[in-house]
């Protein structure tokens, strides 16, 4: 009796890629659908459960055109929640990189390099969190030189690159340095303070909290944005400039940031910031960086509150 | 529990530990440690006269610390016997105690721990369980989101007798719930915590369920399961009832919990399975069905008991279809859940099959063992001339080796269970086994490596494990090599190392050293002891620079027939992939170095006829063979 098998199935192909090995451990509990937000936020059909289950079935075409192997990002949340010690994401990113060999490409929209700004420095490459842009030689406009190129399949669009990108060279449709200094607008009410506040798109997990945020009444503006690390400190201070009393920068906690280390990257621009702040003399507290837990339901009122208390004591005593 | 203090045969110890257990089935000295209660038990009626005038207050650890006790109390109302005691960690000295307890004079300040030594035919261990504390998952907010409850807290908070003489009360605004989620499998089922099934909980969380929609049928319930498992008689009936009942089931496992910072309400994050959407849902109050785990002493009980311990930390049975009430030391029985998770049905049943197995070690003048037991010749042990040695006795799972300088090693016979490792480890072949002899298993090997040495594949198979992997890979046909030669000892530790030499020096092919997996070994920690020989081997081997593959060592339980085969199979790969000359080349060299470790192994009584009447028989055989 033989038990060699000559064809290989779409679940050996994924387990013979390093992560992807303890798949079939899943018993389909759920936690990691629930543990991940973009099923709620981004993606209704997103299901890393689903996507397993596929896996192990040999659906192969329905894997590859699953939006759950183009969308995740990597945060690796569900893996410490998963009962089974299951590394989701690397079985996801297996699924995904045979998905790239088979042809398939993202459905996500990435970011665009413009050659005629960059200038193939590499902060973008340090910056990603994904290793999605890499610097190439190439020729553009008769010019041999180094640019940046973004490798789409790989790039989650959180626009980390856009903000590191000192020559504004990267963009990224609906979150472009002009799309979002244009936002900065507050309609001012003498007797409360104005306030900007830039929210990542993750760290509020409940809708609750998200309504939160339309409560407040138009001296309060929200700017989405995909993660605190597409802040530019310049956009805090550009608000300043603009006569808005404050700004306030929301983010997730360290460890449940959605594009892997924004948050940290964001903690180190803020303090820079701060030091800065502090050198030109400007008054303190004027600018807030927060880092919202998932399990910090109603915490965004709270911050948000004793951001404009502070913001009103420093107005009265003129 | 109060019929069992009444009947005239049962001796009721409360409040005292197991310190020490020796000696063997039918004859253990047990030494138990009678805490000190300061109240006399033959004085104290019970009255609560003097927990009344106590002004100390601490946690009651019997309602979960929910409830307050008093230093001198009895653990609950319905305890027995019913006599009270001090907490001296909490007790103040006030004596108020004293003086309400007035003329019975049952309160003695004085009293210390008594060790006493008792006869004991047969133990029953019945230490039950504990359970997983669920702090420890921080997505489920317990301990720091108030209206987050174990199901065991609820059950005091809806018990009558309990501290809140049954009202539901959720923790931070003492209002009732209306809204109600449990949680099943916190901490089971979770590779991270708790490998197993906590086999009770589904049913726990159902019948929980159920007795407060009885209560009040306007609360709303939601049940988070992964899988619902009511496998015994009757108990999907009841599952049914529940769903009639109107209380819901939603299959997912929540990720998260989290809790508005206003109404301290509480949000379950789950996905629900049925519909692949991910919900969140509102609840007053959740309960967590926590993980049953073993006691926390359960390690130092087992080392007492001398029992072993299953990978969960569960002591582990006899045998776990067969025998599962059973201990691997005679006449150490267990009853509930200390052996592993299980419902009150199968306690019983468990609890009752070990009072028959005790009652019939009491009642029998004989007690019958294997037959294969370890001997010492006393006139080898060098122990006797006062050398210094005790490598059997370290070896024995049992500790049924009565090892002491001076004199000659001796085997309790009731205690041994015949592994054989005592054997294989002395150094100076003092030990010999009943049915095992050395003689005999060199004898098999002889004849088994008659002809055309260099093609046959030795295997040692120990009885209980890689035997039966064997003999499941023959039933079940998988192929394997024709050139296997079986060799069966009782376990891997009987696998003595002059035993491999000897297949060497006789020209074996290659040898396979083969046992259970640590944690099914039959003898209690004889893999171990085999596992660590043959480690020393396969370096003694590696270092003779013998072609690698030609020892191997396999752990195989009886159910990897499969593997059994394929162990094999690549075994004779290796072997197929040497020429013959080259093989015979390598026996050869490694010959004179086997042989210089048997020097001794002649001299083993029995072991010199044993191999010239081989001899004789083998020549016999070839002869006649190639004479035909």
């Amino acid at each position: 009796m033989s038990h060699e098998n000559t064809i290989e199935t779409f679940a050996d192909q994924v387990k013979a890629i390093p992560g992807g090995e303890h798949l079939e451990m899943c018993y389909s509990c759920g936690t990691c659908v629930s543990k991940c937000m973009i099923q709620q936020k981004l993606e209704p059909e997103y299901n890393p459960r689903r996507l397993l289950r596929m896996v192990m079935m040999d659906m192969r075409k329905e894997a590859f055109e699953s939006p759950t192997t183009w969308y995740c990002s990597q945060c690796d949340l569900c893996y410490p929640a998963c009962p089974q010690e299951i590394h989701i994401s690397a079985v996801i990113a297996a699924v995904k990189q045979l998905a790239v060999e088979a042809g398939y490409s993202t459905p996500l929209s990435t970011v665009s390099v413009d050659e005629s700004l960059c200038a193939g420095c590499g902060i973008c490459v340090m910056a990603c969190p994904y290793e999605a842009p890499h610097l190439i030689q190439k020729e553009v406009d008769g010019v041999m030189d180094l640019f940046s190129e973004v490798d789409e399949n790989r790039c989650m669009s959180c626009g980390i690159c856009v903000a590191a990108c000192p020559l504004g060279a990267i963009s990224r449709k609906g979150v472009s340095n002009k799309e979002i200094i244009k936002q900065i607008k507050v309609k001012k009410q003498k007797s409360i303070p104005s306030l900007v506040i830039f929210i990542c798109d993750w760290c509020l997990r409940e809708d609750d909290d998200l309504s939160i945020l339309e409560s407040y009444p138009a001296n309060v503006r929200v700017i989405h944005i995909p993660c605190s690390g597409r802040i530019d400190p310049q956009m805090a201070l550009l608000a300043l400039r603009a006569g808005i009393d404050g700004v306030l920068v929301c983010g997730c906690r360290p460890g449940e940031c959605h594009y892997q280390h924004g948050t940290d990257i964001t903690t180190c621009k803020m303090s820079l910031l701060d030091t800065m702040i502090d050198q030109i003399k400007l008054r303190d507290h004027r600018v807030k960086f927060v880092q919202i837990g998932t399990q910090e339901r109603g915490r965004i009122r709270q911050e948000i509150d004793s951001m404009l208390e502070t913001l009103n004591a420093r107005k009265e005593p003129h | 529990m109060v019929d069992a203090a009444r009947q005239s045969k049962i001796d009721l110890r409360a409040y005292t530990e197991v310190e020490r257990v020796e000696g063997f089935v039918g004859n253990f000295k047990v030494t138990l440690r009678e805490k000190a209660k300061y109240v006399i038990a033959d004085r104290c009626n019970g009255c609560g006269d003097c927990s009344s005038v106590c002004p100390i207050e601490v946690p009651n650890y019997f309602e979960l610390n929910i409830a307050p006790r008093k230093a001198i109390y009895v653990p609950m109302s319905q305890s027995v016997p019913l006599i009270y005691s001090i907490d001296m960690d909490a007790c103040i000295k006030c004596f108020k105690c004293v003086e309400a307890c007035g003329p019975l004079e049952a309160i003695d300040f004085s009293q210390e721990d008594k060790l006493v030594t008792e006869d004991i035919g047969a133990i029953v261990v019945a230490t039950g369980f504990s359970h997983f504390d669920p702090s420890v998952m921080e997505e489920y907010g317990y301990g720091k989101f108030p209206n987050v409850i174990t199901s065991m807290e609820m059950e005091r908070l809806n018990n009558s007798a309990g501290p809140t003489a049954g009202n539901l009360i959720r923790p931070s605004d003492n209002k009732n719930p209306q809204k109600l989620a449990f949680i099943n499998c916190v901490g089971s089922r979770d590779k991270r915590f708790n490998e197993g099934c906590s086999n009770f909980c589904c049913m726990y969380s159902i019948k929980n369920a159920v007795l407060l929609k009885q209560m009040n049928p306007k609360v709303d319930i939601t049940i988070y399961y992964m899988d619902i498992r009511t496998p015994s008689k009757g108990y999907e009936e009841f599952y049914d009832r529940a769903r009639k009942m109107g209380i819901h089931f939603t299959q997912g496992r929540p990720s998260l919990i989290t809790e508005d910072p206003e109404t301290y309400n509480l949000y379950v994050h789950s996905e629900d399975i049925a519909l692949g959407e991910v919900i969140e849902h509102e609840y007053d109050m959740i309960m967590l069905n926590t993980a049953a785990i073993p006691q926390p002493d359960q390690n130092e009980m087992s080392s007492v008991l001398n029992v072993a311990q299953s990978p969960g930390g569960w002591y582990m049975e006899y045998h776990p279809k067969l025998r599962p009430m059973d201990s691997p030391t005679d006449g150490i029985f267990f009853a509930g859940a200390c052996q592993g998770p299980k419902d009150i049905p199968a306690s019983v049943a468990q609890g009752s099959a070990a009072a028959s197995r005790a009652g019939r070690i009491l009642h029998s003048k004989e007690w019958e063992i294997e037959p294969t037991v370890a001997v010492v010749w006393p006139d080898r042990c060098v122990s006797a001339d006062g050398k210094s040695c005790g490598l059997c006795s370290k070896a024995c799972p049992y500790g049924a080796v009565d090892y002491a300088k001076g004199k000659a090693a001796e085997i309790i016979t009731a205690k041994c269970h015949g592994c054989g490792a005592c054997v294989a480890e002395c150094p100076h072949d003092a030990i010999t086994q009943l049915h095992f002899t050395d003689a005999q298993i060199l004898a098999q090997m002889r004849a088994l490596l008659a002809e055309e040495p260099h093609k046959k594949i030795l295997a040692f198979r120990c009885h209980w494990c890689s035997y039966g992997g064997a003999d499941l890979a023959g039933t079940s046909h998988f192929e394997y090599t024709a050139n296997e030669r079986g060799m069966r000892v009782m376990c891997s530790a009987r696998m003595d190392s002059d035993f491999i030499y000897e297949a060497y020096r006789l020209g074996a092919g290659a040898v396979l050293y083969s046992g259970c997996h640590p944690q099914d070994c039959h003898y209690i920690t004889g893999q171990l002891i085999g596992a660590k020989r043959a480690k020393r081997l396969s370096t003694i081997f590696e270092r003779m620079q013998m072609t690698p593959g030609r020892f191997r060592i396999a752990w195989i339980s009886a159910a990897e027939g499969d593997k059994y085969a394929r162990v094999l199979n690549e075994m004779q790969a290796v072997l197929d992939n040497m020429p013959e000359e080259q093989l015979l080349e390598e026996i050869e060299r490694l010959k004179p170095e086997v042989t210089k470790r048997l020097r001794r192994f002649p001299n083993v009584p029995g072991v010199q006829e044993a191999m010239d009447f081989s001899d004789t028989m083998v020549t016999a055989i070839t002869t006649k063979e190639s004479a035909a």
